[in-house]
């Protein structure tokens, strides 16, 4: 087998080389999304780190499986439980139901056109709730289905369906909202 | 189909998560339905710009020395008391393994026992090409350049087709080991992530066309006019399965060499 079965020491514990082998390859996959989740460079790097660590402690109850979905599950709580921690003292920004209100679906589509560029769409991201956030980042970026983007986050297949769609309808009004207060007098 | 249930299958079309029968209903009201036809172009546009204009946050390679490093403090100070040895888990797939055996005998399809094997061994290449530097002996995106490059060092010819267009731009070629014998590896390159598509004429053996996923990757292999095709990513299922049926309506349009 590779790897995962074959080179356990006789306490049951995977080798060093081939826990790497399996699990270091999602070091980019799990650092994008801590890194989006906490929004910057250190604390991404911890949680990253932190994660890691369980997983190597935890690896005796993977039970086989989908191991990056495994390792991404690990990633995420540790990067909520230090979201707690950092952010206890903020209040998310109300989003603006006047603004993304009052334009129809055709103008929606002709000031989203106008105004997408890697800007706004960065700041756009930036905006949105964590966990409208982490299924973008999980399914558009990182290329999850859904069944494992619900495992992931822990909630069933129809939800993944419905906070995808949900998340995606506020970033292009967050990003038609945003330039639309820029160009205020 | 209404109008409002369309509606709010449109981004799991677009993602390719529905099934058939919802598929057909939703096309047959699509057809009809310039509101929905706005709507998906729209749900087409805002993915599109968000994948294209996304940064993906990289590791930088001093975080990986560090976490190899708290990895390694990590085995010399935590010793796993012996009674860990008797866990649930070895004797499960203990049994699991036997259970396996005994399905094997029982249907007497010995030549799948090679399969997953196969299937491993393939991933597990895929895994050590992005490891250590070594995912392409030719670089380039031009088909005829990365053909060529095969001549004299294998004793066929790989068809070596070019999915550029359809967002799996071609990146290279590599000589490979695989099924006991030197092989083609065609890599492909999808946002961030890679594809290897391992080709070797199939003597024997046909691969079934299954999906084999394990650790986050998955690995499918199916057998045309000869040869035996094995694609492998950390890529998602249904990105995977796109490619696979890309790379095989472009074999059907040209003559196996």
């Amino acid at each position: 087998m590779f790897g995962v079965e074959q080179h356990r020491d006789a306490a049951g514990n995977l080798s060093q080389p081939d826990f790497q082998q399996v699990f270091l390859p999602h070091l980019d996959a799990a650092y994008n999304l801590a890194r989006w989740l906490l929004r910057n460079d250190q604390d991404a790097e911890d949680a990253v780190q932190e994660a890691y660590l369980r997983a190597y402690k935890a690896f005796a109850r993977f039970r086989g499986g989908d191991g990056k979905a495994w390792f991404m599950t690990i990633l995420r709580n540790v990067c909520y439980t230090m979201i707690k921690k950092l952010r206890s003292h903020e209040t998310p920004e109300p989003f603006d139901e006047e603004i993304h209100h009052t334009v129809g679906e055709s103008e929606m589509q002709e000031a989203f056109r106008q105004r997408a560029n890697a800007e706004s769409l960065h700041a756009a991201l930036e905006k949105l709730p964590d966990e409208f956030r982490e299924v973008i980042v999980l399914h558009d970026l990182e290329g999850l289905a859904y069944k494992e983007i619900a495992a992931v986050v822990g909630i069933p297949i129809g939800t993944v369906m419905s906070r995808l769609a949900r998340a995606r309808g506020r970033l292009r009004a967050e990003i038609v909202a945003s330039n639309a207060k820029e160009s205020l007098p | 189909m209404n109008h409002d249930e369309a509606a709010k299958l449109l981004g799991p079309y677009r993602d390719g998560e529905l099934d058939l029968a919802a598929c057909l209903k939703l096309e047959e009201h699509l057809a009809g339905c310039p509101s929905c036809q706005q709507k998906l172009a729209g749900e087409q546009e805002l993915v599109d710009l968000v994948q294209s204009e996304t940064p993906r946050f990289k590791a930088s390679p001093f975080l990986k020395t560090r976490i190899q490093a708290a990895l390694r403090a990590e085995t010399v100070s935590g010793a796993i008391p012996w009674w860990k040895h008797l866990s649930l888990g070895s004797t499960l797939s203990g049994l699991a393994g036997v259970a396996a055996l005994f399905v094997i005998l029982a249907f007497g399809f010995f030549s799948t026992q090679a399969i997953p094997e196969l299937d491993q061994d393939a991933i597990a290449n895929h895994v050590r090409s992005l490891q250590v530097n070594h995912l392409m002996d030719v670089a380039s995106t031009d088909q005829h350049t990365v053909k060529p490059w095969f001549a004299g060092k294998l004793d066929y010819s790989p068809q070596v087709i070019d999915l550029a267009s359809s967002g799996y731009p071609l990146i290279g070629g590599r000589l490979d080991v695989l099924d006991h014998r030197n092989v083609a590896a065609i890599i492909y390159q999808r946002r961030k992530h890679y594809i290897n598509l391992f080709i070797w004429p199939s003597d024997t053996d046909s691969l079934p066309g299954r999906l084999f996923s394990q650790n986050g990757y998955h690995a499918l292999g199916w057998t045309k006019s000869g040869m035996n095709y094995l694609a492998v990513s950390e890529l998602g299922e249904k990105e995977l399965r796109d490619f696979v049926q890309m790379i095989q309506d472009q074999t059907a349009n040209s003559r196996p060499e």
